[in-house]
């Protein structure tokens, strides 16, 4: 592969991702059709190669062995032309997973796969393993065979995006039914594309299909495949949690910034509907608005604290407040349209998006982990204060009550 | 704004902070609450020497120059010390308003012993209603030949007890002034309202024919400015004391066990203290975030005072209520300190506004046209 030299300065390398966008990358020919579209897959093998789709990673694997901040500084340019397949060595889950935590013969057999539009959706929950994510039930048999044999796969996985663009799945398994929960699971990139394999979108309260369940029934995986050790999953799975949490709050961030000097929605709909001079609602508007601009503050917080010391606690707060805060909108919505918000459809708009919103708001305080769960996290690992006992911490999962 | 550096100010911070866990430790909060003043004359003395009391004056008047968000570290200190003093009276609104008047000779004779802690200013902003609007004030100023004279009243008058001067804000013909006057005049009258927090020394004042000198080139709006002031410093205060007493909960979340295990492992409590540690956070955001876009002349102060203000008073009101029932019966002894965060957070809520008002203010700010 191709190994571009390390640049002087951040203005040499700004200069040099610009210089090769010049001569490789057309925007216009990105929304082509016909003869002249782009073929993503050999664009984005064309990016890989010059080392800025991961630019932070080792030049061993794909990247360029530079900071964080020049890498933030590659991915400024990238997102301002509209290039696609940029920071994949933040992005790509599937691929950062495999880099960071997977075995050189792995990342050897899949990395450039991952890197060049074959993309990972996430094979964590299940029916009954939500918030108590460590215990899953889907089953991985192991079978000898050659190149270290491979694991069938037998169970339900629930809320995945993506499902049916995805080329490789993240795969929480039990593989040990008579060791404590934590200690019986292993962490596989499963191949989706396979017999036994079914997907079924999940219709939400929203109307809307973003999620899917997926029907897992004899399906293989390469025992190869395994990130980490076997019955090691768990630690994995903590690893990329983190990485997946990192990307959450960033987005959180940089959507907070966009919002800055314009007049509150809420604000805009009680004019529309002629209750801004409602004493009653300007009260409920002015805390709701608050929670939202408190958030944004605290948010700018943990950004200074994070290029200050490389962390901030602050950041753990972002999803529990944003649970009030579009519970609260909602409400405070529906009170300004009054009665009104009884109706639906396309006739009555308003009331139509403060329905979904309303509706929406759960996204945030189930999906991801729910409040209550966000609640132990930042009481434990903040706060500092103790777990609770656990009934089934120390107890082999075959005897763990499910249902 | 500011002429002192950035090191020097974290410094100046850490020895207010090495000086109030020296003087202004439980035991001798609970001293000066018992006292006539209501606070400690030598820590305020020792506060002049370290030149806390002239932070915002200029140094050509003996002060050290900083803006607001050296002010709102210092409070953030002061408040987890439940600092009892008339500071913000003082050195906030008496110091900024006169600083804003175009009277050299008055800015000479009162800006430098305000640095020096000689002289302390009790405040007369509000009538019987307490709102802090300018509609709401009952004092009334008129010139008689080339003499200023104020008559009527004002409640909730701050630190009357002790004050050399009075700063009265005052209806006149050109609208609200504000205004100086020697506490030792015959035609001041003064009534004590006894408080619920047993720190704060609150008045009722009676003028009838008072001299009092105008600050001239004080308009309105810098009366309005001063008043904001003194939310980001009262906002400063509600931070520190939220955070000091959040932090006191959470150590006894640890170290008390029922039912043979700690009490901070039940999520009961482990949610209130995760939702109380949004407020507190948000509080100190609020607070810092104002006092930056003070110092900046920002477009959106107005909209972040009000901010600080109510966050930061709700805040305090709900985590020390928290902190109570957290701790249990412990906490409703006199002996324990959460009662006196949570006096203090309910003396807040009310000094320069209640927290529906500064809602109502910040939405109006957030109104396009």
């Amino acid at each position: 592969m191709m190994a571009l030299e390390k640049p002087d300065s951040d203005e040499q390398l700004a200069a040099d991702v610009n210089a090769w966008l010049d001569a490789n990358w057309d925007d216009a020919r990105r929304c082509e059709k016909g003869a002249d579209k782009l073929d993503v897959r050999s664009w984005l093998t064309k990016l890989l190669e010059s080392g800025y789709a991961v630019p932070t990673w080792s030049p061993e694997w794909f990247g360029l062995g530079l900071g964080s901040k020049q890498g933030r500084i590659i991915d400024r340019i990238l997102k301002a032309r509209n290039v696609i397949g940029r920071s994949q060595d933040r992005y790509n889950l599937g691929a950062v997973t495999v880099y960071r935590l997977g075995s050189p013969e792995l990342k050897q057999e899949l990395l450039r796969d991952m890197l060049t539009g074959s993309f990972s959706c996430l094979l964590y929950s299940e029916p009954n393993a939500g918030s108590d994510l460590a215990g899953v039930r889907t089953k991985a048999e192991w079978q000898a065979g050659p190149d270290g044999g491979e694991y069938v796969i037998t169970g339900q996985k629930v809320w995945t995006s993506n499902a049916t663009e995805a080329t490789y799945g993240m795969l929480l398994a039990r593989s040990d039914w008579d060791v404590p929960k934590h200690s019986g699971i292993t962490f596989f990139i499963f191949p989706m594309k396979q017999p036994g394999v079914e997907i079924r979108p999940i219709n939400q309260i929203t109307g809307e299909s973003e999620f899917n369940e997926i029907f897992i029934s004899e399906a293989r995986v390469p025992a190869r495949y395994i990130v980490g050790e076997r019955n090691g999953g768990w630690k994995v799975l903590q690893t990329a949690l983190a990485y997946e949490r990192l990307i959450m709050g960033e987005g959180a961030t940089e959507r907070q910034g966009k919002e800055k000097g314009a007049e509150p929605p809420l604000i805009q709909l009680a004019r529309k509907h002629g209750k801004l001079q409602d004493p009653v609602l300007r009260q409920k508007m002015a805390q709701a608005i608050a929670y939202r601009q408190l958030n944004a503050l605290n948010m700018q917080r943990a950004k200074a604290e994070i290029l200050a010391n490389g962390s901030s606690s602050l950041m753990s707060l972002g999803k529990l407040a944003m649970s009030r805060i579009q519970h609260g909108e909602a409400r405070v919505a529906a009170d300004i349209l009054g009665a009104a918000s009884l109706l639906h459809g396309k006739d009555h708009p308003d009331s139509a998006d403060m329905n979904f919103d309303s509706a929406k708001a759960y996204m945030n305080s189930i999906g991801g982990g729910s409040d209550q769960i966000q609640r132990n996290i930042i009481s434990e690992r903040v706060l500092g204060l103790p777990r609770e006992f656990e009934v089934d911490r120390n107890m082999p999962f075959r005897d763990v009550k499910s249902g | 704004m500011s002429t002192i550096s950035t090191e020097e100010q974290t410094a100046m911070c850490e020895s207010f902070a090495r000086l109030l866990a020296e003087k202004s430790g439980e035991a001798q909060v609970r001293d000066a609450m018992e006292t006539e003043l209501g606070y400690d004359a030598a820590l305020w003395t020792s506060m002049a020497d370290m030149g806390l009391l002239g932070v915002l004056v200029d140094p050509a008047h003996g002060g050290i120059g900083g803006g607001a968000v050296l002010l709102e570290a210092l409070l953030e200190e002061a408040g987890k010390h439940l600092l009892c003093s008339p500071f913000i009276s003082t050195s906030v609104i008496a110091a900024n308003l006169v600083a804003a008047s175009d009277d050299d000779c008055l800015k000479e004779e009162i800006l430098g012993a305000i640095c020096t802690g000689e002289m302390i200013f009790a405040v007369a902003a509000t009538g019987d209603k307490g709102l802090w609007t300018t509609e709401d004030i009952d004092l009334r100023a008129e010139t008689v030949g080339d003499d200023w004279v104020v008559d009527g009243s004002a409640s909730f008058v701050l630190h009357a007890k002790g004050a050399h001067q009075f700063l009265l804000l005052a209806q006149t013909t050109d609208g609200l002034r504000a205004l100086v006057a020697d506490a030792e005049q015959d035609g001041m009258a003064l009534d004590p309202m006894q408080a619920n927090d047993p720190a704060l020394r609150l008045s009722r004042l009676q003028c009838s024919g008072v001299n009092a000198r105008l600050l001239t080139g004080v308009d309105e709006a810098d009366i309005d400015s001063a008043l904001n002031l003194a939310r980001i410093a009262q906002a400063a205060e509600h931070a520190g004391g939220v955070k000091r007493i959040f932090d006191i909960t959470i150590e006894y979340l640890q170290t008390r066990h029922q039912f043979g295990r700690q009490i901070g492992s039940y999520q009961s409590l482990k949610h209130m203290a995760a939702d109380m540690l949004v407020e507190v956070e948000s509080a100190a955001s609020a607070a810092r975030h104002a006092a930056r876009a003070w110092d900046a002349g920002a477009d959106d102060t107005q909209t972040l005072v009000s901010l600080a203000a109510f966050a930061g008073a709700d805040a305090y009101r709900d985590v020390t209520a928290q902190a109570i029932q957290l701790h249990g019966g412990i906490a409703y002894t006199w002996e324990h300190p959460a009662h006196l965060f949570w006096r203090r957070a309910r003396t807040g809520l009310w000094l320069f506004g209640s927290s529906d008002q500064h809602r109502e203010t910040y939405l109006a700010s957030l109104e396009n046209a």
